[in-house]
């Protein structure tokens, strides 16, 4: 399958289970993009556990500008009050629209559970078609012992009450996949 | 707490509060629907027969060797930190995690759905031994704070009504609750177990999957508290069958891609989390997740060794026996299983909380095969529950009287239509002429029985009317045996002779084998094995199987009885073997050879279009998987084919079941009929006279003007030289 068409299927798929799926240009459009998110949904708090210092600084910049606040790990002591989590994925599957996160690092695994909304970014080239495609990735990431891997499809949801679909209930309310093209 | 019925007088009773319920009725009819249409979506472009042969090859072989894929797991777990526990017994697993809570200081426990957990009935077991207790999963949490079982393996509330579960949570928050806002009442719970899940010292889960690779755990989820019950205490206990182990991780990606799909139709759950060892963990002394890993063997391993039961191992818990289960669609699941539930229950009750529960539960199923056809490993479900029933009937040393008659009865085929012709010629008073139907039920049956009329036994049975009609063919192209049937010989022989007229013009030497027997499903469905195995033997022997191109059959029960069950019941019988491949070779249901083998044309019929819904039996379209034919041969011989809701749903029938079970059955049979109704068709065919005996019998009493027939009448009405 060739780039745009994966890219493509995982917009198709991962809409078909309520996430929000862009393309983006570069990591600049994906922290604007979570502040505007954040502003948008009247949040406070942003945590971003695996954003390079680099991209930090840009982060803490446009935050400071919005009147948001930065929650830095260990994220343990900000259990409450977690609005938005912005993480990298590791990969993509396009045929489920499923993101895959290696969760081994706590913070991210309170980033994306804790969240009232998960933003996360991945560059294209990431995408697989599906999730046969992964065994050699998935077997490598259980052999590092220990390990948390999470394949996340959606936002949190329920069905639990009279079969009605329904939205947020123990995670992220909201997922937003933005893929980075040309990447 | 579960309450199972013991025994048949307390479970009728329990069936008719349950049939009261309109709400469950209709919650569990809406799923029904829409699960077939979603399911259906799902695997879409996907050759589900290979897949399912690929995982339940995978699940048989970890089956033989579970203990050395436990070894390996927790060589690999433990090397990540994990402990790993084997539990011989549900009190050894309780205990064992009781230890773990004690040994780590721990108040207070979240939890993750967990079958294993309900099986051991381990919140009960922690409650006791003064732990708090808090399931997170919406609907474990609902049901824990009504205090009842869960009456679906993956969604354990549907049985509850919205105002149902407002009021609850009005009532546990103290602060109103809309009762229409579904969206609310989920808020409700978010903001209510989050605190909850910061406060616990320990998460317990379960585990769908344990990859003996890598010592991983899989655990599926769609609302996210898996992943917050083993995040956030520093404390997780992971409670898992012995049968979850698979070798590798392929084995597991496969059972996650079919199990979402299978259980709701659903592509992929939210959430998917492979758990390798002890992860970081700050709120733990050490840094690190405490995480310990309890398999349950309760019976697994033995059960695994046996030869006939094992495959219900290979269960994945999708529940999709429950959702496509017209029984379970009229009462639910706290009527239909004990701790599991559906046909997979049924069996499972028995083997891991014993013959107790399962003794009146085992009983509840048509045989329809709808659970099988939708099982995504293959598990023979129908035949299972049939087993353990007479497992329990072994173990308990009393077979019913009904079952000793019948047995006494059907072996000696003599004495059997000798009963039957006696019954033909005492029935007579009770038969209301022209109307074809007996004016009053014999008193054996009671109120309950009264949903449908019944056909009196035929004047003259087709074994009587043969020798006249009998065909004689110089030349024959085809020579075929009918195999009757005992409702097409004594009470419709008219069927098999639409067959005979069917037949003239196409130089087909036909024969009737006069030492037929009935075919032994009834014996089997009331798990009288032995006499089902003599009265096949006495079958092979008079069919006689070489002498013919094929044996025709026009009950589609009977024919997928010979086709497959006798396989399995002669299975040890080498002088048979011969024989038994020629019958299962040979034998074809009626429209597949008047299609595929005499290709009738429409050139050979009026084409006077009237309109025509259809019944598929279940036997016929499951059975036998037969669903192409018939269909074309309506349209073939100058009918209207109007296509029907549910068509392949069962009719209710079951044989013995109506008999035992007359609440359900007419129930299932209300929806049938009700569905062909909205067609707007003037008679209902099918082909299977037992299906017909229900069909009708329910348009009967309800005064339709829709007739019933065989399709082998019809068609054979519609012959433009008949």
């Amino acid at each position: 399958m060739e780039q745009n068409e994966l890219i493509d299927l995982m917009k198709e798929k991962a809409g078909l289970v309520q996430a929000v799926v862009l393309t983006v240009t570069g990591m600049e459009e994906v922290l604007r993009y979570s502040v505007d998110i954040t502003l948008r949904q009247n949040g406070k708090t942003i945590v971003a556990p695996d954003v390079g210092t680099k991209d930090m600084q840009k982060l803490e910049k446009l935050c400071g500008v919005s009147g948001l606040t930065i929650l830095h790990p260990p994220l343990r002591s900000h259990l409450s009050g977690i609005h938005t989590a912005l993480t990298s994925a590791d990969r993509a599957i396009a045929e489920t629209g499923t993101l895959v996160l290696d969760s081994g690092s706590e913070d991210v695994r309170i980033a994306t559970m804790l969240s009232e909304t998960h933003i996360a970014w991945i560059p294209a080239g990431r995408i697989v078609p599906d999730t046969a495609s992964l065994s050699a990735f998935l077997i490598g990431k259980m052999k590092s012992l220990p390990g948390y891997l999470a394949f996340i499809t959606g936002p949190s949801r329920t069905a639990d009450i009279e079969r009605v679909l329904a939205i947020g209930v123990h995670g992220p309310q909201e997922l937003h996949i933005l893929i980075m093209e040309g990447t | 707490m579960i309450q199972t019925a013991g025994n048949m007088k307390t479970y009728k009773k329990k069936i008719k509060a349950a049939l009261k319920n309109r709400f469950l009725r209709k919650a569990l009819d809406n799923f029904a629907s829409a699960y077939k249409m979603s399911r259906a979506k799902a695997f879409e472009g996907t050759n589900l027969d290979i897949l399912k042969d690929q995982i339940t090859d995978g699940k048989d072989q970890a089956l033989a060797q579970l203990l050395i894929l436990f070894d390996q797991f927790k060589a690999g777990a433990e090397a990540a930190g994990a402990i790993v526990h084997l539990a011989a017994t549900a009190q050894e697993a309780n205990e064992i995690i009781t230890k773990i809570g004690r040994d780590n200081g721990v108040k207070t426990i979240v939890k993750s759905k967990s079958m294993t957990a309900e099986e051991t009935h381990l919140n009960d077991h922690l409650e006791t031994e003064g732990f708090k207790v808090t399931e997170t999963d919406l609907g474990e949490w609902i049901i824990q704070l009504r205090s009842e079982g869960p009456s679906h393996m993956v969604m354990p509330a549907i049985h509850l009504s919205r105002q149902q579960v407002g009021t609850l949570f009005s009532d546990v928050t103290k602060t109103p609750v809309d009762l229409e806002d579904i969206d609310h009442m989920v808020k409700v719970a978010r903001k209510e177990l989050r605190p909850v899940f910061l406060d616990a010292d320990m998460g317990i889960s379960g585990a769908n999957l344990a990859i003996a690779e890598t010592g991983t755990l899989g655990i599926i989820s769609n609302e996210g508290n898996a992943r917050l019950t083993t995040t956030l205490p520093r404390v997780h206990v992971a409670l898992v069958g012995l049968e979850k182990l698979v070798p590798d991780l392929s084995a597991a990606l496969r059972i996650i891609w079919v199990l979402p799909k299978n259980a709701t139709g659903q592509a992929m759950t939210s959430y998917v989390t492979w758990i390798t060892g002890a992860v970081e963990c700050a709120a733990s002394a050490t840094g690190k997740k405490i995480l310990h890993i309890v398999f349950l063997d309760n019976g697994r391993l033995e059960l695994a060794k046996n030869p006939v039961f094992s495959e219900a191992l290979r269960c994945i818990r999708c529940g999709a026996c429950s959702n496509v289960c017209p029984v379970y669609g009229k009462v639910g699941g706290h009527t239909l299983g004990h701790v599991y539930i559906g046909a997979i229950g049924l069996i499972l009750t028995y083997f891991y909380h014993g013959k107790d529960k399962a003794r009146a539960i085992v009983r509840n199923c048509l045989n329809c095969q709808a659970c099988k056809s939708v099982c995504p490993v293959n598990i023979d479900l129908p035949f299972l529950i049939k087993k353990v029933f007479g497992n329990i009937l072994e173990d308990e040393g009393v077979r019913p009287a009904k079952n000793i008659i019948l047995s006494a009865v059907m072996k000696n085929r003599r004495l059997f239509h000798a009963m039957l012709r006696m019954a033909a010629t005492l029935q007579k008073p009770l038969v209301k002429k022209d109307a074809g139907v007996l004016r009053h039920l014999p008193f054996i049956f009671g109120k309950a029985h009264d949903f449908r009329t019944l056909p009196p036994l035929a004047e003259k049975p087709f074994r009587d009317l043969w020798p006249k009609i009998r065909p004689q063919i110089q030349t024959p192209r085809f020579r075929v045996a009918l195999f009757g049937g005992c409702v097409v010989d004594f009470v419709s022989p008219e069927q098999a002779v639409s067959l005979v007229r069917l037949l003239a013009g196409h130089e087909v030497q036909m024969e009737y084998p006069m030492g037929q027997n009935c075919c032994g499903l009834p014996a089997m469905m009331m798990a009288e094995e032995k006499t089902a195995t003599d009265v096949a033997v006495q079958n092979l022997e008079a069919l006689e199987p070489w002498r013919y191109d094929y044996i025709l059959v026009l009950c589609a029960s009977c024919g997928s009885h010979m086709k497959e069950g006798y396989s399995r019941l002669l299975a040890k019988k080498p002088e048979q073997v011969e024989k038994l491949r020629m019958l299962h070779d040979k034998l074809m249901d009626f429209s597949s050879f008047m299609v595929n083998v005499l290709k009738v044309t429409p050139k050979d019929f009026i084409q006077n279009q009237t309109r025509v819904a259809y019944h598929s039996p279940c036997h016929l379209c499951r059975g036998l998987n037969i669903t192409r034919e018939p269909r074309e041969l309506l349209k073939t011989a100058g009918l209207e084919y109007a296509p029907c809701k549910d068509e392949d749903v069962c009719c209710g029938f079951g044989g013995s079941y109506s008999l035992e079970f007359p609440e359900i059955s007419s129930e299932i049979l209300r929806q049938k009929l009700n569905h062909v109704e909205a067609t707007g068709a003037d008679v209902l065919v099918t082909d299977c006279p037992g299906c017909v005996l229900q069909l009708r019998g329910g348009m009967d009493k309800k005064n339709s003007r829709i007739k019933v027939r065989h399709i082998a009448e019809i068609v054979a009405d519609n012959l433009k030289n008949g």
